[in-house]
């Protein structure tokens, strides 16, 4: 025993010898870094990145940026793009890298570990976080018992100048939610009703504020805005309330964040790695926490105080809504973009 | 015409410089290739459907709407400040001057940001309109103050005894002798204009710019956001042709200058007190919303402290890259400016107005463009900080090459000739002679560059190697999150920094004149 351990501490020192020997970068290698191009909310994919290094000695460089953009810089890179991993705050952006073939699969194992609607059927990318899309109301304005049920009442006359809306960030994939239910004439319909009747704004953010500012009656956004705020200003001091449409109802849609690996990566091994960390209990423990997101991982819990899964969502995949063209096409045709 | 043909008699050209000259140029060519070449891609039929769609019309009229409200109100706004400072007998100039320079400190999509939550009310074109010009004025106000301290008053003194009035004589006499200032101010104001982003995303207003970045972000084939960028390019071109008339045929230097005058101040009389109230309202609004908004942030929120130990790395990679971003594009700039005078022909005036061209341009486009081409053609410069400066000079070499200029017409050429006659060889005589005269404008030059350089976002974000952030970098992306409290510190430090550049050009212009 006492041989084993002397042993084992003069192997240790020549270990250690040799990893003196070749410096830092020694160390540095056995580990290895990889690159993350990230588009979804910068504190959740930093809490995520700090527990997988801790957790695998992996190093991450993050190019932190806004996921549309990403993914058009992505496809300028082509063949030599430097990224390994995409994580997106929406699905659109890998849906359409997937179409342009660059995306690598994940691991089987992996993609195992999340329901199947919230990946790619070809397996290139996978949900890592989830969204609802909801209605935030000022509870000064309107009666929680007024409000819509479905997102088809929202642009009538009853609702005129009261409903904030933002092109970005979940509003594709609500569009094609309304398309999968209403089909393609019903979402047009809907869009130039929006038009007419609602009040564009540029962000989440700004619709948000506006809400609680009282500028606004409600606004169509996703659901950790408010809980956002509600962190911020302290939740009873909050004027408005989240309102979410009834299950089934394209208003209640359910938006994956989703992550995919770069079919020109380097560092393949890596990747798969860091995407196995991102579904696993710790990952989405440490994404959660920040941001009142929804886990895709099933049995794990959301942090924040959030309406059960299972009573939303409207049984659409994240695939079937990630089309980015269609919902492009109808934008400019109702006149909005 | 000749293509390049030395002035004669009007100092000297090291070919070398010419060479360095030629530079800028070449660069100027990869946005416009890049944006012709993704806009073909949508057919003839396309580009034209998508340049009559109601839409184009809508971000049309938005973009002159703000380009032609803004220009005008500064140039109302930074001319009558600039007047009242220099030449009128108001209390108390010297604090006045600082007030209306400091908006300069303050970047544009701060103060909007600060506006923007206040209220619904400062939204939109009227909020817009105001909020730029607030933030805009010092890029008139700076160059006109420093031209009217450097009128000789003696002119004036012949129009009065010639029997103008006072009024009169202002707009016949001072104003001409201002107008390169005036101009010159407004076309950096007016071009400002066609290339902000983040501002005017606070504020929700479209333009050209705010469609680009739009089109890249709900789709993934940028023939349209190409086409955009061509239509903004061409709004440019009479800008930069514009810059160009004003310059043509003037002389600005004189051999001797004699001894002017300090100039009578103009009794306000019954207005003193009414324009130290505008002067006074003027720094509420342009500095003290957007600091009590700043100072609001700092102290409140929940998200406050996260991420402050990145603040020191954002500091580190805003003064870096800004300072050598600065130094490269007015290095770039002297040459470039200098043939412009000393050379005549074609390609050396198209040489110096190229940059003007694509002066408007949203950083997305230029950056956009590198990559394309730096990935293709040069792909060890990809996401290299070489990549970010040759960005940074595209984006803002007029600025260095319209300060420096104002310098370089003060100096008589003949000076140099005196020098060569002395036997002194042409690259000694410039940098004995003409560099030292130069350097106000140089100094002024790189100080608003840098400044510029500071609060740039999207070239940085999408050309820096990955992990590099910037305090701009920073703030927009926790004002994207809407954690404000964290963003504060970010915009706070952007500010103080700021003030540095903003110190040394105002210095630098103010002592030109």
């Amino acid at each position: 025993m006492s041989q084993i351990s002397r042993r084992s501490v003069l192997a240790g020192g020549a270990a250690t010898a040799a990893a003196i020997g070749f410096a830092g970068t020694a160390r540095a290698q056995s580990a290895g870094t990889i690159t993350l191009y990230n588009g979804q909310h910068r504190q959740t994919t930093e809490a995520l990145v700090d527990a997988f290094t801790k957790s695998t000695g992996i190093k991450v460089t993050i190019r932190q940026g806004e996921s549309s953009q990403l993914a058009n810089q992505i496809i300028e890179e082509g063949a030599r793009s430097p990224c390994d991993v995409f994580y997106s705050e929406q699905s659109p952006p890998l849906v359409a890298l997937d179409e342009k073939g660059l995306l690598l699969p994940a691991d089987a194992s992996t993609i195992s570990q999340i329901p199947a609607a919230y990946a790619s059927p070809n397996k290139t990318w996978m949900g890592a976080t989830m969204r609802v899309r909801v209605m935030v109301y000022n509870k000064a304005m309107v009666k929680e018992a007024d409000l819509p049920h479905s997102i088809m009442d929202v642009p009538t006359a009853a609702w005129k100048d009261k409903v904030g809306y933002v092109i970005r960030d979940g509003f594709q994939e609500q569009i094609m939610a309304i398309v999968k239910q209403k089909g393609r004439d019903g979402s047009l319909a809907w869009l130039k009703g929006l038009k007419q009747c609602c009040k564009l704004y540029n962000g989440n953010g700004a619709a948000m504020n506006a809400v609680e500012s009282g500028e606004i009656a409600t606004a169509l956004v996703n659901n950790y805005y408010w809980y956002g705020l509600a962190k911020e200003r302290g939740e009873a001091n909050m004027k408005s309330a989240v309102h979410f449409f009834d299950k089934g109802d394209a208003g209640a849609l359910v938006n994956v964040s989703p992550i995919g690996i770069l079919k020109t990566t380097k560092q393949a091994e890596l990747a798969q790695k860091f995407l196995a960390f991102a579904v696993s209990e710790a990952g989405q423990i440490a994404m959660v926490t920040t941001y009142a997101e929804y886990p895709v991982r099933p049995g794990v819990s959301p942090v924040f105080k959030l309406k059960p899964i299972e009573e939303i969502g409207i049984g659409i995949t994240a695939h079937e809504v990630g089309g980015a063209a269609l919902a492009y096409e109808l934008q400019r045709e109702a006149g909005i973009l | 015409m000749t293509a390049i043909a030395r002035i004669g008699g009007r100092g000297s050209f090291p070919p070398a410089l010419l060479a360095v000259a030629a530079i800028p140029s070449l660069l100027v060519v990869l946005p416009v290739a890049y944006a012709l070449l993704r806009s073909s891609e949508a057919g003839f039929a396309g580009i034209v459907s998508e340049l009559t769609r109601p839409m184009t019309i809508h971000l049309l009229s938005n973009t002159m709407t703000l380009a032609v409200a803004v220009t005008t109100l500064t140039v109302l706004i930074g001319v009558a400040a600039a007047w009242c400072t220099e030449r009128c007998d108001i209390p108390w100039p010297g604090l006045w001057r600082v007030i209306v320079s400091a908006p300069l400190a303050v970047p544009a999509f701060v103060s909007s940001y600060a506006w923007a939550s206040l209220g619904p009310a400062y939204q939109g074109m009227g909020g817009a309109v105001m909020i730029l010009t607030l933030s805009c004025t010092p890029l008139i106000y700076l160059p006109v103050a420093a031209a009217l301290r450097g009128i000789d008053p003696s002119f004036e003194d012949v129009a009065r005894s010639l029997g103008r009035g006072r009024w009169r004589t202002f707009l016949e006499v001072v104003v001409p002798q201002a107008a390169p200032a005036i101009m010159g101010g407004a076309l950096l104001v007016s071009s400002h204009m066609l290339a902000e982003f983040g501002a005017l995303s606070f504020l929700q207003v479209e333009t050209f710019t705010t469609a680009i970045f739009q089109q890249y972000e709900v789709q993934f084939d940028n023939a349209a956001a190409a086409l955009l960028s061509s239509v903004l390019m061409a709004i440019c071109v009479p800008i930069a042709l514009a810059e160009m008339r004003i310059r043509k045929g003037r002389r600005f230097s004189r051999s001797g200058k004699g001894v002017a005058r300090n100039p009578d101040l103009a009794r306000l009389g019954g207005f003193r007190w009414p324009a130290v109230a505008l002067f006074g309202l003027f720094g509420t609004l342009a500095i003290g919303v957007p600091f009590a908004t700043l100072f609001y942030w700092l102290t409140h929120g929940t998200s406050a402290g996260y991420g402050l130990e990145r603040v020191a790395p954002a500091l580190v990679g805003s003064i870096s890259y800004s300072l050598s971003g600065g130094l490269l594009t007015t290095l770039l700039a002297v040459p470039l400016v200098l043939a412009s005078m000393r050379m005549r022909g074609w390609l050396v005036s198209m040489a110096e107005r190229l940059p003007y061209a694509i002066h408007g341009l949203p950083g997305l486009v230029i950056a956009l463009s590198l990559v394309y081409f730096a990935i293709r053609y040069a792909p060890p410069f990809y996401q290299s900080p070489a990549l970010v400066l040759v960005a940074y000079v595209m984006l803002f070499l007029p600025l260095a090459q319209s300060s420096i200029r104002a310098s370089a017409e003060l100096v008589p050429p003949e000076l140099e000739d005196v020098a060569r006659t002395l036997g002194k060889s042409p690259l000694v005589a410039f940098v004995e002679v003409t560099l030292p005269n130069l350097l106000p404008g140089v100094g002024a030059g790189l100080a608003l560059v840098v400044l510029q350089l500071m609060r740039e976002l999207t070239a940085t974000l999408l050309l820096a190697p990955s992990g590099v952030v910037t305090l701009a970098t920073e703030f927009w992306s926790y004002t994207n999150d809407r954690a404000y409290a964290a963003a504060a510190p970010f915009a706070a430090a952007l500010v103080i920094v700021s003030g540095v550049p903003v110190y040394i050009f105002t210095l630098r212009t103010l002592r030109r004149g």
